[in-house]
């Protein structure tokens, strides 16, 4: 490994043990509140994969989108519908816990097992340096090779949108 | 540049709907609340409307390929999207009555139906990886929130949350997979890059690791059909919801989901049957017997048509599952499959016609309730019957012919797997006739409730969704050519 290769690595694993922290305290904070927090812990070091992967502009949406908007979005509904804010020990079920956490765990260690096993066969996607035109190739791939599912995401997000609003309103 | 860069003709259905579903939201905003009864008319307009391109198109008779093959428009794409158009405006007709007296929000219950049928028509024509996901998304989540429509019951909400978090968590598994897939090819996403990929590479350890995101990827698909062990969510959501959107999940998402099998199995993953189909084996069989065997207990006829339809999903999955002589899919078990469904989609809207029709008196689904109906309503029972019998698969029914069509795939393609999951199929049948006669004999042979006997007025839009959905079923009967035509028409291998 080149020097190179190593600071890339370990990056890589902060990143990723802060993405794998964040993920497991979002699902076992008490409080919707902190769980929100570690959400954007998550995702900001997921933009920090980005990074590593040479996609500058993507880590930088990243943030903006998801630090910056849908998380404070999160807070805003959790603090507008008034839902209880703190424990909800009623919603607290013991033993779908366990078996939530047979079903992880199993799941957790087919995937380990195959990737572990067969992983190392796979060869590596070449990633290509940055260079000027990285935003021009990202913009055309969106807006002409992939229009069809780009607008169609569009249409995801307004139907969700209409329907969140319908939902939540009073009548 | 001269020509139009994007084929608009084959986009037309798409563009169309789009169009309409976003005036009804404007238009909605502008009209009183007397005018408000336009808004199904618009929206049945608009399906209509997008159905003329798709006649055109098929009139044109050539493969349309858009995005360097990323959406195809071909007999496939065609036939489903006929299926589509022609199941949601039957929906439409059932919801005329129903959202209008239940005071809904007209207008954003249209645009969510519309948003979730336009899903439907993308992922007819989708052929990659992130087309098809986009797509199931976007028939996923306005079902969600329409399954939670009835705002005050807690049923419907409990309809909503469950039906939300089962579907997020298995589409997320389904996208795990898709990522493993993506990185293990080497960055293929068209379903035609990932197929030459698996038929050619397979060296042993790569291909554990595509094996693994395969059965990852089906999983989302699984749960959109309500496969056994994925259909948990079923009863409870198809209970809760409002029944004209109980139709239309039990119908046409369910026929979304299988249009992700589909193009799936048949044009990305062909060449690893090996991998898929001992799933597609296990998910038919148990699918069938779990579904039917808990049908009999049901009391609510809601619930009891909820597990009739999982099993039926059963039915379609069986040719998936035939292994041919070849090893490779034949035309015949594709065809199969499709007319399964397209007959399918016709008997079980037409049951649940009836029931909404029914229940505008009895305000109750629970199966005691029907007890006497051909008293005083001759007309509603005997055309319920009539779509029990077809779902079970007895003459005089185009159901008949479905069943037959599948079993004639799975025989004629021979072997000892094939014989069990026949025989397995044939005894799921006699399983379901028993549950399905049941009803009929509650209608005509149980005495009926003491109080009031008047005939059961069936408003105009809903008679018009029942008798097209009866007279369908018994065309197909008699000429079940049509349907079958359709089916090969489908094929795509």
């Amino acid at each position: 490994m080149s020097n190179q290769q190593v600071v890339q690595v370990i990056i890589f694993g902060i990143a990723a043990a802060l993405i794998i922290f964040g993920g497991i305290r979002v699902v076992t904070a008490q409080n919707i509140v902190r769980a929100a927090l570690y959400l954007v812990l998550t995702l900001a070091a997921t933009a920090g994969l980005f990074v590593l992967l040479l996609a500058e502009f993507i880590a930088a949406v990243q943030i903006l989108i998801y630090v910056g908007a849908v998380v404070v979005i999160l807070l805003f509904g959790i603090m507008l519908t008034r839902a209880p804010i703190g424990l909800t020990p009623d919603l607290d079920n013991e033993s779908a816990r366990i078996w939530g956490l047979v079903a992880g765990l199993v799941f957790l260690g087919v995937v380990t097992f195959v990737l572990w096993r067969h992983f190392a066969s796979v060869p590596a996607l070449e990633l290509s340096a940055p260079d000027s035109g990285a935003n021009e190739a990202l913009g055309r791939s969106l807006l002409v090779d992939w229009v069809a599912p780009f607008e169609a995401v569009s249409m995801v997000l307004l139907s969700a949108l209409i329907g969140a609003l319908a939902m939540a309103r009073k009548d | 540049m001269g020509t139009a860069v994007f084929d608009l003709h084959a986009l037309a259905p798409e563009l169309i709907l789009t169009g309409v579903a976003i005036l009804i939201l404007v238009y909605d905003l502008f009209i009183g609340d007397e005018r408000k009864w336009t808004l199904p008319i618009v929206a049945a307009g608009g399906i209509l409307a997008a159905g003329i391109p798709l006649v055109t198109l098929g009139l044109s008779d050539t493969t349309r390929s858009l995005f360097g093959g990323a959406y195809v428009v071909d007999g496939f794409a065609l036939v489903l999207k006929g299926i589509f158009l022609g199941a949601s405006f039957v929906v439409l007709l059932m919801s005329a009555q129903y959202v209008e007296e239940g005071d809904y929000h007209r207008g954003e219950f249209y645009f969510l139906l519309l948003s979730a049928v336009l899903g439907m028509l993308v992922i007819s024509s989708a052929r990659d990886m992130i087309s098809l996901f986009v797509a199931i998304e976007l028939v996923s989540s306005p079902t969600y929130l329409l399954a939670g429509w009835r705002k005050r019951d807690l049923k419907s909400n409990e309809a909503a949350l469950k039906y939300f978090l089962l579907g997020v968590v298995s589409i997320a598994i389904s996208l795990y997979g898709m990522s493993i897939l993506f990185g293990v090819t080497g960055g293929a996403l068209k379903f035609t890059e990932i197929a030459s990929w698996m038929s050619a590479v397979p060296s042993g350890s790569a291909m554990g690791v595509a094996a693994m995101s395969i059965v990852l990827i089906l999983v989302g698909f699984a749960f959109k059909i309500a496969a056994v062990p994925f259909h948990l969510w079923a009863p409870d959501t198809y209970e809760g919801a409002p029944l004209p959107v109980t139709a239309f999940l039990s119908v046409a998402s369910k026929t979304a989901g299988f249009v992700g099998l589909f193009t799936l199995v048949y044009l990305a993953f062909p060449a690893q049957s090996q991998v898929w189909r001992p799933v597609i084996f296990g998910l038919a069989i148990a699918t069938m017997t779990v579904g039917n065997l808990i049908a009999i207990k049901q009391t609510n006829l809601v619930r009891m048509l909820a597990y009739s339809s999982i099993a039926q999903a059963g039915y379609v999955l069986v040719p998936f599952a035939a292994t041919t002589r070849e090893g490779s899919l034949t035309a015949e078990t594709f065809a199969s499959s499709v007319t399964y469904l397209l007959i399918y989609t016709v008997m079980n809207l037409g049951a649940f016609a009836v029931i909404i029709a029914v229940a505008r008196r009895t305000r109750s689904v629970e199966i005691t309730s029907w007890s006497g109906l051909s008293k005083y309503a001759p007309g509603l029972a005997v055309l319920m019957t009539f779509f029990l019998l077809s779902l079970a698969g007895i003459p005089p029914t185009a159901g008949m012919w479905a069943k037959i069509f599948v079993f004639r795939s799975v025989i004629s393609a021979g072997g000892l797997a094939n014989g069990a999951l026949a025989a397995v199929m044939g005894i799921n049948s006699v399983i379901a006739a028993f549950y399905y006669l049941a009803v009929v004999k509650k209608m005509f042979f149980d005495p009926a409730p003491e109080e009031d006997l008047e005939a059961i007025p069936v408003p105009a839009s809903l008679a018009g969704a029942i008798g097209i959905m009866a007279g369908i079923t018994f065309v197909l009967f008699v000429i079940p050519d049509v349907a079958v035509r359709l089916g090969y028409g489908a094929s795509l291998v």
